[in-house]
Formats: C-alpha cells, sequence, structure tokens
C-alpha cells in the first residue's frame, strides 16, 4: 500500500541528532523492497539498486531528520499529520517507494539516502554524502508540491554583532551602544535596498532579518549582542556581504560571520528537467517550476557535484516547521508515480 | 523542423535531434517554449519560475 512506509517512519520522530529508530527502519524496509541498504559512517541511510558498474547514477537525497516538536501521527480526511510528514519524509519516502516500484533501466543505478542533520548547521549526512559519491544526476528531497520542480535555493549569512564599552553619564552626548547597534542596522537596510535596486523577484535579493538585539551593563560597561541574518541572491557570496558591511561597524565592534551558504541555482534544459516535465505531464498535471527563499541540500552539494540537480517532493514548503504540518497522502501516491515514471523513461543518452 | 511561437507567432526554427521537455527561447519575444511532443512538433509555453519561501 502506497503511503504504509511513510506512516511508519513519521511515527518515528526524528529530530536531528535523534535519527537511529528512523534510518533502522528506512534501511530495513529497503532491504525488503528490492534494494541493498545499510547505514554509512555518518548514519545516514543508503539504499541502492542497479548494477554497481552502470555508467549512469541517479542520486536521491533525501534528509530522515526533522526540527524538534513532536505532533500526534494520525491520518483524518486522506491527510497525514505529524512532524516531518512535509519537511521531509515525504519525500525520502517517495523516492524509496518510486525506487522499488520502478523497472529500472539497464544503464542506470539508483541511489536513496536518507541523510542526518540536515535542520541543523552541521549538515552532517550531506556534507557525508557529497564527499562520497559523484552522481550524473540528482534530486533533492524537499516539499515543491507533485506537480512541480524547484530549481534554486538562495544562500544564507548570520552575522553577530559585538560591542562593549564604558558607561558614562546619560547625560553626555556619546551614542549608547544601542543607539550604535540601531545605527549599524539602519545602514544594512540601507546598503541592501541600493543592492536591490533593480532586482525584480525575491530570488535575486538581498533579504535582511534582524535576528535579535539585547543590551546588557553591569555598572561598569554597557553590552551590544545583535544578530542580523541574511538570505542571500546567486550574485552575492558571504564574504561580499560580510566584507560590505563591516564597513558599517563601529571600529570597536566585533564582527562574525557564520552559517555561510552560497545560493545555487540549477539548470533547466537537461536530461533531468526534461524527464520531470513529461512525468508530471503524465500524471496529468500541469508543471510548474520554483525558486525557493530557503537553503536545502542543494546547496550543499550542487557546486561540488556540478551536474543536473532539482528538489522534489509532494507537500506544501508552508507548512515546513509548523505545528500544522501535514501532508495529502493522494499528492504523495502522485509524487511517488511521478517519480517511479521519470526512472523508467530516463533519456541519458541525449543533450 | 518548424513551428510557430505560441505566444507571438513569429517562426521557430527547431533542430532536428530536439528532444520531448526541452526548453527553447522564441528567438523574436524570448519566451521559454516547452517541446510537448516531437511527433507531431508541438510546443507549449514553458512553466514559468514561481517564487517560495521555506525549503
Amino acid at each position: 500500500m502506497t503511503g504504509k512506509l511513510l506512516i511508519d517512519v513519521v511515527r518515528c520522530y526524528s529530530p536531528s541528532e535523534q535519527e537511529g529508530p528512523a534510518v533502522a527502519y528506512l534501511v530495513e524496509w529497503m532491504q525488503g523492497h528490492g534494494f541493498q541498504a545499510a547505514i554509512d559512517a555518518a548514519g545516514n541511510a543508503v539504499g541502492w539498486r542497479g548494477p554497481d558498474d552502470a555508467p549512469h547514477t541517479l542520486l536521491l537525497l533525501g534528509h530522515i531528520d526533522t526540527v524538534p516538536g513532536e505532533i500526534p501521527v494520525r491520518v483524518e480526511d486522506g491527510r497525514l499529520y505529524g512532524r516531518g510528514s512535509v519537511d521531509a519524509k515525504g519525500s525520502l519516502c517517495a523516492f524509496a517507494e518510486a525506487v522499488a516500484q520502478a523497472v529500472l533501466p539497464p544503464d542506470l543505478r539508483v541511489i536513496v539516502a536518507g541523510a542526518v542533520e540536515e535542520e541543523i548547521a552541521t549538515s552532517r549526512g550531506a556534507h557525508y554524502i557529497r564527499d562520497r559519491y559523484a552522481p550524473d544526476l540528482c534530486i533533492i528531497g524537499e516539499p515543491s508540491g507533485a506537480g512541480r520542480v524547484t530549481l534554486g535555493y538562495k544562500g544564507r549569512l548570520l552575522v553577530d554583532y559585538a560591542l562593549e564599552r564604558p558607561m558614562v553619564h546619560s547625560s553626555r552626548p556619546e551614542p549608547s551602544v544601542g543607539a550604535l547597534g540601531a545605527a549599524f542596522w539602519q545602514a544594512v537596510l540601507a546598503w541592501a535596498d541600493q543592492q536591490n535596486a533593480g532586482a525584480g523577484r525575491a530570488f535575486e535579493q538581498i533579504i535582511p532579518r534582524l535576528n535579535g538585539i539585547n543590551t546588557t551593563s553591569d555598572g561598569f560597561r554597557e553590552a551590544l549582542a545583535m544578530t542580523v541574518g541574511f538570505r542571500l541572491p546567486p550574485r552575492l557570496t558571504p564574504d561580499d556581504v560580510l566584507g560590505a558591511i563591516s564597513e558599517f561597524a563601529a571600529p570597536d565592534a566585533a564582527l562574525h560571520g557564520y552559517s555561510q551558504v552560497r545560493a545555487y541555482q540549477a539548470e533547466k534544459n537537461n536530461a533531468l528537467v526534461r524527464g520531470m516535465l513529461a512525468a508530471i505531464r503524465a500524471q496529468g498535471a500541469q508543471p510548474g517550476f520554483v525558486l525557493k527563499g530557503g537553503t536545502s541540500d542543494m546547496n550543499t552539494v550542487g557546486e561540488r557535484w556540478s551536474c543536473p540537480i532539482i528538489a522534489y517532493g509532494p507537500g506544501d514548503s508552508d507548512l515546513d516547521h509548523t505545528p500544522h504540518e501535514h501532508l495529502e497522502l493522494a499528492e504523495y501516491a502522485q509524487s511517488v508515480a511521478t517519480l517511479r515514471h521519470l526512472i523508467e523513461y530516463l533519456n541519458l543518452n541525449g543533450r | 523542423m518548424q513551428t510557430e511561437c505560441v505566444e507571438c507567432g513569429a517562426e521557430l526554427t527547431v533542430p532536428e535531434d530536439v528532444m520531448q521537455g526541452e526548453i527553447l527561447p522564441c528567438p523574436e519575444c524570448g519566451a521559454d517554449l516547452e517541446v510537448i511532443t516531437v511527433a507531431p512538433l508541438v510546443v507549449e509555453l514553458a512553466p514559468t519560475e514561481m517564487e517560495d519561501w521555506g525549503e
């Protein structure tokens, strides 16, 4: 029955760094459904079908961890409620079910990987896989909707701004560290507006967000701690942004950039996208492309592998990380059929 | 092979080895056209790129 695997895997609650039982379940399921499968050294669930020496490899890279916050697992009116149902066990299980059902072309090896720690900054599972495989084609498992193909993700940068100064009487004219922090933030906003001039769509814009600002004092010194986040377009690297905004910082401030990820935008004229368009149409749907404001493992592996790559999976990403997370099981079945069609009719001999 | 742009009606020359799902830009209006079938040659406007927040 299509969907049983998904329900069982969602029942294995698996926030980042606690993926063990879900990984073990998926590996055992794949072993029972025509895959060779194992848990790799990073703790990822990995299964594969097709000849080891096949000239082409399709890697389906999902993630098996979720954000924390357990949601009681239940099916109501054809919807599966549960943490990870959309983000992104729906995609991962659709990969596994489609590969299990597909008649593989003789020249194709298909690998399904359920990576650990995608939802935390380590991305441990995807980094391990990135360094050990070199596929010809890759699909990242994230919710695009069963009829849509995700072509790109924005980049990301987090910056901590710290400033500490001796206390002075509040009647003096020197600005407080809080005022200096506010001035820095206003300068960042003005710079971002300047960068965004002429950039029509959100994917091409840099979007700053003030994640936190706090001032403290022990009576002798006052301190400011501020965190600013950025979502980055393909044309700006995290280093570009860090370099530009450091010009606005007070000379005695400390800036620390981290969680740095470059944007990635995939090509759409290749065998993988052509196959997906045909596979979506074969299910009676009208295909669409989408560019995402968040990040995914596409950012982690896309540049290294430089192969045709997309993200695909059932579900509405607006439900990611929400207490209402749920997936329509009919859409899940549609995505399984789409992926199966893709695999069975993949034309690897053209451009 | 020849066909017409479904957006502006311009004549479009398509390579003989064109493939289903291939996306061709119209040289006149710049619209992206998707090859729906090769025999007979049918093109439609390619999917547009939408935007979403999240993953």
